[in-house]
Parts: C-alpha cells; structure tokens; sequence
C-alpha cells in the first residue's frame, strides 16, 4: 500500500525543468532515499510534496487523496511532515516554544498549551534536546538544530516525514546517533522519505533508493542495485562526486 | 508566588484607578490636561492595535487608512443617514474591519519593505480620494456631531474603555496559542504552514482586530474634535506615530506600544511647554537615541532591570547554568 505517490510531476523554473516528469510511489511503513548530484531537484521535489510549490503538471496523492492542490497547512495536519535542508528555527522563541507550534497546530487535534507543552517537551527528550528547553535558537549548534528540526517536524505527528540533509555537518558519532533516531521514528510507524549526501547513512537507513538527475528518475531499487547501475555511476563522475561511499 | 501575584494585582489595580480618576478630578480646575489625556488614549489604542498586527510580521503603513475609515463611515452615516453616534461609530469600526481583510487578503505574498509600500500606497490612495469626492466634503472636511453632547469627562471614559478592551484582547493574544502562530509566521511564513499554521486566517485575523480598534478610534476622533479633513484624518503622521510607539516602547508586547505612547505624547508635551521653540529637534534626538541604543524599546529595559533583581522561590528548576 503506497502512502506517497507522486504521478509525472513537473515543475520548472523560467525554462529551467528543476522536476521532469517525476514518478514515485513510497509505501506506508519504509524507508525511502532521494539522491542525487547537487541540483537534481531533491528539494523541489520536496517542496512540491509539502505544498510551498505547485507543480506546472502532475499529481500528488496522499494514503490515496489527491493533495495536489491542499495547501501546506491542511497537508500538515493530513500527516505530512518535513525537515529543511536549512534549519529555519523561529526566532524569539525557546527550544520548546518551537516545538509546541507543531503540538498546537500540527494536526487537527485542538490541544490546550499545558497539554502542548507536555508533549512538546516529551520529543525535545526524545531527539535528545530536553536539557535545552528553555534555551533561544540562536544559542544552539548545528547538531542541535538538526534536532530541533526533526523535534518539530514530529510534533505535527505526521505519518510521513521528509527529512532534507538532516546528517550534513554531522561528525560520526553525531549521523550514528541520528541514524539511529530516525529508525527508531519509523519504528514508532512513521514512514520515512529522505535526501542524503550521507551515502553510508543512506546505505543504512533505506529499504529503497531513487537516484535523480536533473529532474528525472534515472534509477530505483535497492541501494546495491542503483549504486552499481551504470547511469547512477555516469551521473556522479559526470558531477565529478564520484566519492559514493564516505 | 501570591505575593507577586498580589504586588502585581495591587498595582494594577492602582494604575486602573489612578487613569479613571485623575483626569476626571484634574478637569475641574485644568480642562486642558483632560484633553491631553484623551489625546494620549487615541495615540495608545493606535499604537497597540498597530502592534497587535505587526506580530505576524506585517509592518503596516496603513493605519491612517483604517483610522480615517473609522471618521468618515461614522461621521457620513450620522450626518448624512441620520444614524446615532454609537451606531455610527459601529459602523466605522466595521467599514475599517471590511478594508483591512480585503487589503489583507491583496498583500498576502508581500513582505517587508514591499508590503510597508503597499499599504502606504492604500492609505494614500483614500486620502486623494477623500480629498476630490464632494460627497465626502471634499479638501474642505466635514463637520461631525459630538459624542455624548460633547461632555469631556464622558468622552474620556469612552476611549478609555476601548482601550482597556483592546489592551484585553492584546493580553490574551500573548498568551494563547495565538501567541504561538503569530510569532511563528513573523519568524518563517513557510516554515509556520508547513507546521499546520493557517498562515492566511491569522494574517487577515490580525489585520481585522488591529483595524477594528483603528477605526473605531477614528470615528471617536472625529466625534470628539467635530471636525475632519482628508489631510488630517489619512494623515501619514498617524501611521507613522502608530509604529514609532510600540518600536520606542517594546515590539510585540502590550505594554510596550501603551508605555511608548504615553511616554512620547506626555514628553512632547512636557518639551514643548519647558522647551517651547525647537522643541522638536530635541523630541527627535531623544526619540532616535532610545531606538538606536534601546533595541528592545522601553520594555528590554526593564526586562533587563527585573532579570537582575534575584527572584527567591522561583517556580520549577530551569536548569539552565547561571549567567549562560
């Protein structure tokens, strides 16, 4: 049973196709990685699924709903959830604070804020950020951040969550840590569609993998499969990134 | 905990009394000051329901258009229709309500500087159209019926519950989940719809509150002065004074916008009366100095102030290092 279905989805900027005839299906309860060389359009792809963009042709549909046209919010409470590539914490609120606009508004559950800010503490102790609640944003590292925005995105208890380069910057031990902590979410039964450089947290993490190239799916499979599929190979040296294993 | 809570609520209290009864015990022997304090009413529900819109991010330059709605709908309906004042009024408050969704519904995607143009351009845009429209009076203005029979005291009671009204409402905004959308929208529009946030029902949400409490300030305006001209009512300068109290006081909070307005008109007033010639040069320098050296206005200095009183029996272990 697929939970995300993308049908031949386009979307391009002034001339430029950023997602080209795009076809994809993630099904309820996997793991699922979206990779490719810088520009191949993983984060319009995104973007299209959240509903910041539109797209020029194609369709969304959501545990078997058309959302093409659903705006972001009402997408949210429908289950979908999302990281950002660039963490975009609100200013001129704590850790928990953050957190509690997902508990508040995330889902269609009307929640009063002593009841918000239990669970909104409840994940930031999850994701490891319970020793920081009352911390501002701007005090906070990069790993902090990273799960300051898995901590939202979860707060909006959604049923898929797309992460977008939630390992980038990582050390080691810090991407271990969050490979485990994104098993243990979809253990929980969240499904789970990311955008990785990572490759060996990819490797990891993904029951399936598809490989974009300028907007188009030129693989899909296993991550053995697309990672000796010789477009896959062709598409990386092209970029010159042919460093698939660090 | 309860001693604070009483201290506070004793103060309150105190305040609440004091702006009830001083200006109405000191108009027997200074009517002036009444009218003074009337003036500084006016000026403060500007500055707070300028506030209340300015937490989802939307600097408006707009205000005059919602304040001089306000005086025209009311002044026009009761001259013209016959209407009461109270219905006038109402209906001031209204017109204002049913500008601001549609101007807010057309800004939607502007931000910033954009949407600061945008607005200033809607405002100007009444104000010439006032200005040429006979109906409307014209350059020349309109004179309005006074607000119950033109007894200042009782005047003076009626702004002032509009604006307890509204420092109400603005209270209550900080501290429900309001609070949680506006300041999430004003960080990150994106980020707030893709967390749930119906960004667009509190965007126009809070042009309508602030633009209902503008509007009806200005069919009072109009009811209490007995007079009104595009030129005064569109007036940029109550967009622009609608902003600068609440920078001057403290953004996005309800005392910062009430504090900075009765600060600012009560020391103009008190330059010009000491000062007198070039009092404005001085008003200027001090005004330029609090924004460039205060950033959080009159409020961040007294937050800071309060942190550093130590606060015995503090509610729940913060643990947070000391001095982090």
């Amino acid at each position: 049973m697929s939970l995300l279905v993308l049908d031949t989805l386009t979307k391009s900027f002034g001339g430029l196709s950023a997602v080209d005839d795009l076809s994809l299906a993630v099904r309820a309860g996997e793991i699922f990685a979206l990779i490719g060389p810088n520009g191949a359009g993983k984060s319009t792809t995104f973007n299209l699924i959240s509903g910041l963009l539109a797209p020029d042709r194609g369709r969304i549909f959501f545990d078997g709903a058309d959302i093409t046209r659903t705006p972001p919010h009402s997408r949210a409470h429908l289950g979908v959830g999302r990281t950002f590539q660039l963490m975009q914490p609100f200013h001129a609120m704590t850790v928990r604070e953050n957190v509690m606009v997902g508990e508040l508004f995330g889902h269609t559950v009307l929640k009063s804020l002593p009841a918000a800010r239990r669970d909104a503490e409840e994940i930031c102790e999850s994701v490891g950020l319970g020793h920081l609640l009352d911390r501002g944003v701007t005090a906070l590292g990069l790993a902090d951040l990273k799960r300051l925005e898995i901590a939202r995105a979860l707060a909006t208890h959604p049923r898929l969550l797309l992460l977008d380069e939630v390992m980038a910057g990582l050390t080691p031990t810090e991407a271990r840590q969050a490979v485990a902590s994104i098993q243990g979410i979809r253990a929980r039964g969240v499904t789970i569609l990311l955008i990785d450089h990572v490759m060996s947290s990819v490797r990891d993490l993904a029951e399936r993998v598809a490989v974009l190239n300028f907007g188009r799916k030129i693989a899909e499979g296993t991550f053995e499969t697309v990672a000796h599929d010789p477009a896959v190979i062709e598409a990386y040296l092209g970029q010159d990134e042919a460093d698939g294993s660090h | 905990m309860t001693g604070r809570a009483l201290v506070r609520g004793g103060l309150l209290l105190a305040v609440l009394a004091a702006v009830v009864v001083l200006p109405l015990w000191v108009n027997r022997t200074q009517p002036y000051y009444l009218q003074l304090s009337i003036n500084v009413l006016i000026f403060a529900t500007l500055a707070l329901s300028w506030d209340i819109l300015a937490r989802t991010g939307q600097l408006s330059l707009a205000h005059a258009a919602f304040y001089g709605l306000g005086a025209y709908t009311s002044v026009l309906l009761t001259t013209r229709a016959g209407l009461p004042i109270v219905a006038g009024m109402a209906a001031g408050a209204v017109v204002a309500v049913v500008a601001a969704v549609l101007l807010g519904v057309l800004t939607l995607r502007l931000r910033g500087i954009y949407f600061a143009i945008a607005t200033l351009a809607f405002s100007e845009t009444l104000r010439v159209i006032t200005n040429q429209v006979r109906f409307t009076g014209a350059a020349t203005g309109l004179v309005a019926p006074p607000l119950l029979g033109g007894h200042r005291p009782s005047q003076y009671l009626v702004i002032l519950t509009i604006l307890l009204a509204l420092t109400l409402v603005s209270w209550w905004v900080n501290r429900s989940r309001w609070h949680f959308a506006f300041t999430a929208i004003r960080a990150n529009e994106e980020v707030a719809a893709v967390m749930g946030v119906d960004v667009v029902r509190f965007k126009v949400l809070a042009f309508a509150i602030s633009a209902l409490f503008a509007g009806i300030t200005g069919a009072f305006y109009a009811h209490v002065f007995l007079f009104i001209s595009p030129l005064e009512a569109y007036s940029l300068a109550v967009s622009v004074g609608a902003l600068v109290a609440p920078i001057f006081g403290g953004l996005y909070t309800t005392a910062g916008p009430l504090v900075g307005a009765v600060v600012l008109r009560a020391g103009e007033e008190v330059l010009r009366s000491t000062v007198q010639r070039g009092y404005p040069i001085i008003y200027g320098f001090l005004l330029a100095a609090v924004i460039l050296y205060m950033p959080g206005g009159l409020a961040g200095v007294w937050a800071s102030l309060a942190a550093r009183i130590p606060r015995p029996a503090r509610r729940g272990a913060r643990g947070e290092p000391a001095g982090s």
